[in-house]
């Protein structure tokens, strides 16, 4: 086992859980390096000071290297020049948690290696040539193994597969300069997005798709919700192309990957995209009038009828 | 002001099933057609063209003959001219290869000052080919884009930062990652597409670009989760209140 591996993440949580996969790779002979960057505050992990960083990381990292001055807000670029300078010589592999800068990140830092880059891993093992990172592919209807070749193999991760808790001392902090950016980007506005729901958390979800007629219609659903003390979501078209509700509530593989106990799928035909949000869903029921929709296929329960009498039964059946 | 749009030659995903017998895939004879993401980049860039004076807006493929009817959808969509990488390649899931490729063809190419992609492909969802064809040309790269406003020698954008919106401006030449929030693609006729004359499709070469694969897909298993599907029939008072005990037999209730 051993090698070098280089982690980093934009949050405190993502790193640990990075750092973790890269420990079980590693070994303890191996070598984890975390990469922080700190400019107007913390940058990547947001909102946490260098000591924070390195008592997270007890066990889980041998040495944290803080980027100092990286800027006013987390730029991919800037993040994948700091990557860069910390892989040095080289190493086995660069695992990064997945958000949005962490893919321009991950991207710039595999193509000025020539190395290999999948992102959305799941899970990353050692194989014949170098890693080899296990992900969702073709919109969820396999899980493929992606064989990365050429070091340093860079993998971005999917949330919440790895668990990370620190034990024991903190790893030592280097303090660097982070290197200037290669252009001039003008910071012009920043308004904060409200987030009125976090469907990844919630015990019992009931989605509504396009079995409903109009947006009014959703209203049907509230008792329902009541009732279960579930939270709302729904399946793309009803957020991407009606609008019907906000992209919070979208649960799918580009939406909210969801783990409920309960998941109610109303009107909902279930593609490949979606019923790859709810892997994690203990039980999974479907409503639905088409009993050949796909969902009827991959629900526990499946009625097969009309959501507008259905779901006011269920809701007296609650009662 | 040049546009380019770099749009994906998938196969349509919704029609993609596992083979439980052959435990592999079936991607034979299936539709194929534009990455729903890059729709929403050629979206952008055709309302800019639209709004704007000077507009050139074409659009870069690579997939081969196989490709030229998407290509043929891109343009019917309002773009002026469609360039396919001549020599194509089977395997959708190499974000690096793909940006070497692009990098290559866009050096040839009269020098676009934006570059639009979708965020992630319909088939890969790794969102890499645009950051890496970003740092193999050496420009900005801004994603993901809820809003785009192009002048001469800027580029604003409003971003999906998580829990800010955030707006940026950065010098041209830029690469964009489309958000699939920002708009909702317009699709073309099906006779809008066959009208799309074939000279306003240019096949141009790989030229020396390295297309060694940089990743291999070694194995894959069915995505799908076992589940019952337990059909509780009868009417919907019936049916709701064996779907209540059976829930509360669960102990999810």
């Amino acid at each position: 086992m051993a090698g070098r591996f280089v982690v980093s993440a934009a949050s405190v949580a993502d790193l640990q859980r990075v750092a973790a996969a890269a420990r079980e790779l590693a070994g303890a002979d191996g070598r984890v390096e975390a990469v922080a960057l700190q400019g107007d505050g913390g940058l990547a992990p947001a909102g946490a000071a260098a000591e924070q960083v390195a008592a997270a990381l007890g066990g889980l990292a041998d040495a944290l290297v803080v980027y100092d001055g990286a800027g006013a807000w987390l730029r991919g670029d800037v993040w994948a020049a700091c990557l860069l300078d910390a892989l040095g010589d080289g190493a086995d592999g660069l695992f990064v948690a997945d958000a949005p800068a962490a893919r321009e990140a991950a991207g710039r830092v595999a193509a000025a290696r020539g190395a290999s880059c999948a992102s959305m891993c799941d899970a990353v093992t050692r194989g014949a040539d170098g890693l080899v990172a296990t992900r969702s592919i073709y919109g969820g209807v396999a899980d493929g193994s992606i064989s990365l070749p050429l070091a340093p193999a860079v993998c971005l991760f999917a949330a919440g597969k790895y668990e990370g808790e620190a034990s024991g001392a903190a790893p030592a902090v280097e303090r660097r300069r982070a290197p200037a950016p290669a252009y001039q980007a003008e910071w012009v506005a920043e308004e904060p997005v409200v987030k009125t729901v976090d469907l990844a958390a919630a015990p019992v979800v009931v989605s509504v798709g396009r079995g409903f007629a109009k947006a009014e219609d959703i209203e049907l659903v509230k008792p329902l919700l009541e009732r279960l003390g579930a939270e709302l979501g729904c399946s793309r078209p009803i957020a991407e192309d009606f609008k019907w509700l906000p992209q919070e509530r979208q649960v799918g593989l580009t939406g909210v990957t969801v783990s409920p106990g309960l998941y109610v799928a109303l009107g909902i035909s279930g593609q490949v995209q979606h019923l790859a949000g709810i892997k994690g869903a203990r039980v999974v029921v479907s409503v639905n009038n088409d009993a050949r929709a796909p969902i009827t296929r991959n629900a526990d329960y499946v009625v097969v009828g009309d959501l507008y009498k259905v779901v006011p039964e269920l809701v007296a059946a609650l009662s | 002001m040049r546009i380019l749009v770099i749009a994906k030659h998938v196969v349509d995903s919704t029609e993609i099933r596992w083979d439980e017998a052959r435990g592999e895939v079936l991607l034979r004879n299936l539709p194929t057609k534009i990455s729903d993401y890059d729709r929403n980049a050629l979206e952008a860039a055709v309302v800019i063209k639209e709004g704007g004076d000077l507009v050139d807006l074409d659009v870069l493929m690579v997939g081969g003959e196989p490709a030229l009817k998407t290509l043929k959808e891109a343009l019917a969509m309002g773009a002026d001219k469609g360039y396919l990488v001549d020599g194509g390649w089977d395997d959708p899931f190499d974000p690096l290869r793909t940006a070497c490729v692009l990098a290559q063809v866009v050096g040839g190419l009269e020098e676009p000052d934006v570059i639009l992609g979708g965020l992630v492909s319909e088939d890969g969802y790794n969102g890499i080919s645009g950051p890496a064809l970003a740092q193999l040309l050496d420009w900005p790269y801004v994603a993901p884009v809820l809003e785009i406003e192009a002048g001469d020698g800027w580029v604003q954008a409003v971003l999906d930062g998580g829990d800010v919106r955030r707006t940026v401006k950065v010098p041209t030449p830029c690469v964009v990652g489309v958000d699939s929030q920002m708009n909702v693609p317009r699709l073309p006729t099906v006779l809008q597409v066959m009208k799309v004359k074939s000279d306003r499709t240019v096949k141009v070469p790989l030229g020396d670009a390295d297309t060694s694969a940089t990743t291999t897909l070694v194995g894959a298993k069915s995505g799908a989760v076992e589940r019952r599907k337990i059909v509780l029939d009868g009417s919907p008072q019936e049916s709701a209140a064996k779907l209540v005990e059976s829930l509360r037999q669960e102990g999810v209730l």
